[in-house]
C-alpha cells in the first residue's frame, strides 16, 4: 500500500515542481553558459563540446576585458548617461501621463495617442539624419548626444505604463489636496508620485534594461575612445576577420551583471508596476 | 610696475612658444578594433613610430568592425566629417564615390613605385589615370588545409575538382567536417564562384565582360561554374550549417582540428602563429592552390587575387598635407612589420625569413607562382546594388532553393541592371 | 475615466482657485506636456522629416543624388517580393506570439499562482532572467545549440532516432523560420509570464469562489470567468505583441541575416540592409516610412478590434 504521502494531490505536486525546477535550469543555463565561455580559450570555443569545463579557467579573459576593454572608462559613461537618461525619462513621462489622464483639455487624448505611437519608429532610420541634425548643434560625440534619443525612444512605453496607472487613482487625491491649499508643484510629486510609484519604477527598470544595452546610437553619435559606453567593450575585442571570443564573453557578463542586479532589487516593484497597469477601470 | 611687465612679457613669451610648437591632430579611421594583435597591432606600432619621429603630431583612432565602419564613413561623408586617414576598400563600387565626391586626396605614384609593390597593386587603387590609395594586403583565394587530418583519412593534396569532391565520404568516415568557410557572409562563396568559372573558361576577363555587357553571365561556362558550385554544397563538402556559419565559427571550426579543409584568402597565414590554436594544429596547418577542373581551360597558376583594402587621405581634410607624409611612412613600415606579425599577407615584396612557417613559405611561394590574377572580384566590380544581388543570389544557390541556371539569370540580370546605370 | 465634480456646496472658505480651472489650468498642462514632447519632436520626429525627404530620392548614401518622387514606394510595393514576405513573416510572429507565447505564459503564470509567494517570487524571477541578458548573448547561445553537427539540440534529438539527426535548424529553408521566431519568443516569454502573472494577481477571490459555488470546473472557472474578466488587460498585451513583433531586428540580423534566401526576412531587418549594407539608402527610407505606416495602421486595427479605451486614440 502506498503511504499517505504519495496519494494522488501529492504526486502531482512533486512532478510540478519538477517541471518548475527543469524550467527553472533551462532559463538560467544561458547565464552559465556565458560565464563559461569567459572562462575558456578563445580557439575552443564554437566548437564541437556544447558544454565543456575549461581546463584552466581563464580568469586572464577578465583582466583583458578591464584593461584593454576600458571597462572602467565605459562603465562611468555608461552609468552617468543611463542615470540621467532614466531619470529624466521617468519625469518627462509621468508629467505627460498625469497631464493627458487627470487634467481635462481637448488634445489629451492625441497627445497620449501620438506619444504612445512613437514606440513603433525604428531606430536606423533616425541614425543618418540624426547624425547631420546633432551636428548642426555642436552635440556629436558628447554624452547629450545619447541622453536625448534615448529619452525620446523611451518616453513612449514608459509613459504607456504611468497612464494606465494613473488612471485608476481616483481624482479625490487631488482635490482634497487643493483644498487645503496646496498646488500643483507639491501635490504632483508628493501625493500622486507615491500612488504611482509601481509604474514608475517599472517605466525606469525597463528603460534602464533598454539604454544600458543599447549600442547601435552609441556607435555612431560618439567618436573618441574615451566617451564610450559599455556595450562598446565587446567590439573593442573583435578583429578584422577572427575575434577573441572569449574576451568578448568576459566583457557579455560584466555589461549583464549590473541589469541582473538591478532587476533582482527591483523585481517585486515590476510586479507591482505591471499589475496596477494591467487593470484599468 | 615692472614686476606686471616682466610678467606680461613672460606670458606673451610662453603662449607664443606654445602656439609655436604646432600641434597637428591626426584623426584616424578603420576597422581594426583590436590593438593588440594583427593589423591593429601593427597600425598601432606604425602610429607610435610616426609619432616618436614628427613630435607634435597626435593620432586618435577611432574603429569599429567591418559593417559599421562602413556606415560611419557615410555618416562621416554626409555630415563632411570624414577623418584625415581612413583605412577602406578600393573596390570601384566603395571607392569609387568617394573619389567622385572629391573626398579622396590624389598620391604621387611615383613616389611609390619603388617601394616593392607587386604586379597590379597600386593600379588596384588608380582611377582616371591618379593613384587614390594605398593597397595593404594582397589577397589571394587558396585552400588551407591540416596535413594531420589529410593524413588521419588516408588522403593527399587534390589537384582537381574531382578529386576534391572526392575526398569527402573519406573525411566523413572518419567524423571529419570535409570543408568550411563563411558562409553567412556569401562573399566567399563568390570567390569560389569566380574561381571555379576562371578554372572552366580560363579568362578572369569574362566577368568584367559579362558586367560591360559584352558577354552574358547565363553563357555556359558561368553555369557550369554555377553547377559545380552547388554540387560542392549537395555533395557534403561543406558542413551543413554553411549558410549560418560565420567567419569566426568556420575558422574556429578549422583551427581546433574539426575540418580538414579551410576556403579563405592569404590574409590568413597568421593561421600557424595563433596562440589561440593548438601547437599541433599550428605544426600541421599549410595551403595548397586551387584545383582545376576537368576539361576546362583554367590552369592552376591562376590566381583569384585582388587587393582589397587601402588607405586614403581625405582631400577636405585641414591636415591632408601631415596624412600624405603618413602614407608616405606607413609604406616604408608596412611591409616588414606586417610580415612580422604574420598580420597579412603585404601587398609589398616580403622575404620569407628562415623561421617562417610551413604555411607562411607556402603562400608567398603560391603568390609568386601566379601567373595570371582576377583582380577585383565579380561581385565588388560593379555597384552596391549588383553586389547585394549576387550574393543574396549566391545564398539560394548554395542551399539548392534554385537551379543554377536560375542563379545565373538573377546574376546577369542585376548585371544589366547596373550597367543602365 | 470620471470627470471633474464641482463641489458640493458649501467647502468654499479655504477655496483658491475653482476646481474646473486647475484641472485645465493652460500653462500647467503645456508645463507638463511640453519638454517630453519637445524631445520626442527633436530626436524623432524630425529625423522622419528627414526620411521622408530621403526616401523621395535615390541616394546610395555618398555622392549626388536625384530626386526621383514616388519611384522608391512604387517599386516597393508592386515590384519587392521581399518586403511583403518580411510583412507576412512579421505577420506569422504575431499570430505565434499572440496564441503560443501567450497560452503558454498564461498557464504557467497560473501554475505559479496556485505557490505560495515566496517560491512564485522565486521561479518568476529566475524565468524573467532570459529578457534582461542582452540579444547578442541570447542569439550566439541559440545559434550553438542548434549547430547541425555539435548542438545538443541534434544530439538530443538523435538519441530517439535510428540515424543521427543533423539537421541545420537555422540554415535549412524548411526550418529556418521556425527556428528564429522561436528565439523571438523565448527571449520575450519572460515578459509575458510578468504580465500575465500580475493580471491574475489583480482577481478578486470572490470570483473565484463564486464559480465554485456555481459548480464550475476548473476549465470553465478560467474560460468563462477569469479570461473575460483579464479582457482588458490581454488586449493590451496583444497591442504590445504586435508592436514588439513589428520592430523585431537583432535576433533576425545576427542568427540569420533574412536568409536563406529571404525566408526569414522581418521588415525592419530588411530596411536596415537596403539602406546601410545595400547603399540603397534612398529605397531604405522608403522602406522605413512605409514600416511605419504599417505598423501605426495595424496598432490602431488591433486596438480598434479590441475597443481598449483610453489608451491610444
Amino acid at each position: 500500500m502506498t503511504g499517505p504521502w504519495l496519494s494522488s494531490k501529492n504526486l502531482g505536486k512533486v512532478v510540478l515542481g519538477a517541471f518548475l525546477i527543469v524550467l527553472a535550469l533551462l532559463q538560467l543555463f544561458p547565464l552559465v553558459w556565458v560565464f563559461n565561455y569567459s572562462l575558456q580559450k578563445t580557439g575552443d570555443l564554437f566548437g564541437s563540446a556544447f558544454f565543456s569545463l575549461p581546463a584552466v579557467p581563464q580568469w586572464n579573459n577578465y583582466v583583458r576585458a578591464f584593461v584593454d576593454g576600458k571597462i572602467l572608462q565605459s562603465s562611468i559613461n555608461s552609468v552617468f548617461i543611463v542615470v540621467t537618461s532614466v531619470a529624466a525619462t521617468s519625469v518627462l513621462a509621468f508629467c505627460i501621463a498625469y497631464a493627458c489622464t487627470r487634467m481635462s483639455w481637448k488634445l489629451r487624448k492625441v497627445v497620449l495617442g501620438f506619444v504612445s505611437l512613437g514606440m513603433v519608429i525604428p531606430i536606423h532610420v533616425t541614425l543618418l539624419p540624426n547624425f547631420i541634425w546633432f551636428g548642426m548643434f555642436g552635440m556629436l560625440d558628447t554624452h547629450l548626444s545619447l541622453i536625448i534619443p534615448y529619452v525620446a525612444f523611451q518616453i513612449s512605453f514608459s509613459t504607456l505604463v504611468i497612464a494606465a496607472q494613473l488612471q485608476s487613482v481616483p481624482l479625490a487625491m487631488e482635490e482634497s489636496a487643493f483644498m487645503d491649499g496646496a498646488k500643483y508643484r507639491s501635490i504632483l510629486p508628493k501625493i500622486i508620485a507615491p500612488m504611482a510609484a509601481p509604474s514608475i519604477v517599472t517605466a525606469m527598470i525597463s528603460t534602464f534594461l533598454a539604454d544600458w544595452n543599447e549600442f547601435i546610437m552609441a556607435n555612431t553619435y560618439l567618436a573618441t575612445d574615451d566617451k564610450r559606453t559599455l556595450p562598446f567593450s565587446i567590439i573593442r575585442f573583435q578583429g578584422v576577420y577572427a575575434s577573441d571570443y572569449a574576451v568578448q564573453f568576459a566583457c557579455m557578463v560584466l555589461v549583464a551583471i549590473p541589469a541582473l542586479i538591478i532587476f533582482f532589487l527591483f523585481s517585486k516593484w515590476i510586479m507591482a508596476g505591471v499589475s496596477a497597469g494591467a487593470v484599468k477601470g | 610696475m615692472k614686476k606686471i611687465v616682466v610678467a606680461l612679457c613672460v606670458a606673451v613669451l610662453v603662449t607664443v612658444g606654445a602656439g609655436a610648437q604646432t600641434k597637428v591632430s591626426l584623426k584616424q579611421g578603420d576597422n581594426l578594433p583590436d590593438r593588440t594583435s594583427g593589423m591593429g597591432l601593427v597600425f598601432d606600432t606604425i602610429n607610435s613610430e610616426f609619432k616618436a619621429a614628427n613630435p607634435g603630431v597626435d593620432i586618435a583612432v577611432e574603429s569599429y568592425p567591418d559593417q559599421p565602419w562602413q556606415e560611419k564613413v557615410k555618416i562621416y561623408v554626409a555630415a563632411k566629417q570624414l577623418p584625415d586617414i581612413n583605412k577602406y576598400w578600393s573596390f570601384p563600387g566603395m571607392f569609387k564615390p568617394l573619389i567622385d565626391a572629391k573626398l579622396v586626396q590624389p598620391l604621387d605614384k611615383g613616389a611609390f613605385d619603388k617601394l616593392g609593390y607587386l604586379p597590379g597593386a597600386l593600379e588596384s587603387n588608380v582611377y582616371d589615370g591618379k593613384l587614390y590609395g594605398l593597397p595593404l594586403t594582397a589577397d589571394c583565394w587558396v585552400i588551407y588545409y591540416n596535413k594531420k587530418l589529410f593524413k588521419e583519412a588516408g588522403v593527399t593534396v587534390p589537384t582537381t575538382y574531382e578529386e576534391l569532391l572526392a575526398l569527402v565520404p573519406k573525411f566523413k568516415a572518419k567524423g571529419i567536417i570535409p570543408a568550411v568557410t563563411d558562409g553567412k557572409d556569401a562573399w566567399p562563396l563568390v570567390e569560389t564562384f569566380d574561381n571555379l568559372a576562371e578554372r572552366i573558361n580560363g579568362n578572369f576577363g569574362r566577368v568584367d565582360a559579362a558586367l560591360k555587357r559584352t558577354a552574358k553571365f547565363t553563357d555556359p561556362d558561368f553555369v557550369q561554374a554555377a553547377t559545380l558550385l552547388q554540387k560542392m554544397a549537395t555533395s557534403g563538402l561543406f558542413a551543413d550549417d554553411l549558410m549560418v556559419s560565420d567567419y569566426g565559427a568556420s575558422r574556429n571550426l578549422f583551427g581546433q582540428g574539426k575540418a580538414a579543409m579551410y576556403l579563405m584568402g592569404t590574409w590568413e597565414v597568421g593561421l600557424a602563429t595563433d596562440a589561440n590554436f593548438s601547437q599541433d594544429f599550428r605544426d600541421n596547418v599549410d595551403a595548397f592552390k586551387f584545383p582545376v577542373v576537368k576539361g576546362g581551360k583554367g590552369k592552376v597558376d591562376d590566381l583569384v587575387a585582388w587587393y582589397g583594402g587601402n588607405i586614403f587621405v581625405n582631400a577636405t581634410g585641414k591636415n591632408k598635407d601631415m596624412g600624405v607624409k603618413y602614407l608616405d611612412f606607413l609604406a616604408k613600415r608596412w611591409p616588414a612589420l606586417a610580415w612580422e606579425k604574420q598580420a597579412g599577407y603585404p601587398a609589398q615584396k616580403v622575404v620569407a625569413r628562415a623561421n617562417d612557417t610551413t604555411l607562411a613559405k607556402t603562400l608567398l611561394a603560391i603568390g609568386s607562382d601566379a601567373k595570371a590574377t582576377s583582380g577585383t572580384p565579380s561581385l565588388d566590380r560593379s555597384d552596391a546594388q549588383f553586389k547585394d544581388s549576387i550574393q543574396k543570389a549566391i545564398g539560394e544557390l548554395v542551399v539548392s532553393i534554385i537551379t543554377p541556371e536560375e542563379f545565373c539569370k538573377k546574376v546577369d540580370a542585376a548585371a544589366a541592371k547596373a550597367a543602365k546605370k | 475615466m470620471a470627470e471633474t465634480k464641482p463641489l458640493s456646496g458649501g467647502f468654499v472658505s479655504l477655496e483658491r482657485v475653482p476646481m474646473k480651472r486647475l484641472f485645465n489650468n493652460r500653462p500647467v498642462i503645456a508645463a507638463l506636456v511640453v519638454p517630453g514632447l519637445l524631445i520626442m519632436v527633436f530626436a524623432m520626429i524630425i529625423p522622419i522629416g528627414f526620411s521622408v525627404y530621403y526616401s523621395l530620392t535615390n541616394w546610395s548614401g555618398i555622392g549626388d543624388f536625384q530626386w526621383v518622387g514616388f519611384a522608391n514606394y512604387v517599386e516597393i510595393l508592386t515590384a519587392d517580393p521581399t518586403f511583403w514576405r518580411s510583412l507576412a513573416n512579421v505577420g506569422i510572429l504575431i499570430l505565434v506570439t499572440v496564441f503560443l507565447q501567450n497560452t503558454a505564459a498564461f498557464a504557467l503564470a497560473a501554475l505559479l499562482a496556485r505557490l505560495t509567494p515566496r517560491w512564485s517570487r522565486f521561479f518568476r524571477t529566475i524565468y524573467f532572467i532570459p529578457a534582461v541578458l542582452s540579444v547578442v548573448v541570447i542569439t550566439a547561445l541559440w545559434g550553438n545549440i542548434m549547430n547541425p553537427t555539435f548542438g545538443i539540440l541534434n544530439k538530443f534529438l538523435s538519441l530517439f532516432t535510428t540515424d543521427p539527426v543533423t539537421t541545420s535548424w537555422l540554415g535549412k529553408p524548411a526550418t529556418a523560420l521556425g527556428s528564429v521566431v522561436w528565439i523571438i519568443v523565448w527571449q520575450g516569454f519572460g515578459w509575458a509570464l510578468l504580465f500575465f502573472y500580475s493580471a491574475l494577481m489583480t482577481l478578486p477571490v470572490e470570483l473565484e469562489e463564486a464559480a465554485k459555488i456555481d459548480g464550475a470546473g476548473r476549465w470553465m472557472t478560467y474560460t468563462r470567468v477569469i479570461l473575460p474578466y483579464l479582457f482588458p488587460v490581454i488586449s493590451a498585451i496583444i497591442v504590445i505583441d504586435v508592436i514588439s513583433s513589428l520592430k523585431q531586428m537583432e535576433i533576425i540580423f545576427l542568427s540569420t541575416g533574412g536568409g536563406p534566401g529571404d525566408l526569414t526576412q522581418f521588415t525592419a531587418v530588411y530596411l536596415y540592409q537596403k539602406a546601410f549594407v545595400a547603399s540603397q539608402y534612398g529605397y531604405g527610407n522608403g522602406l522605413s516610412i512605409l514600416f511605419v505606416v504599417v505598423a501605426v495602421g495595424l496598432t490602431l486595427l488591433v486596438q480598434r478590434i479590441f475597443r481598449t479605451e483610453g489608451e491610444l486614440a
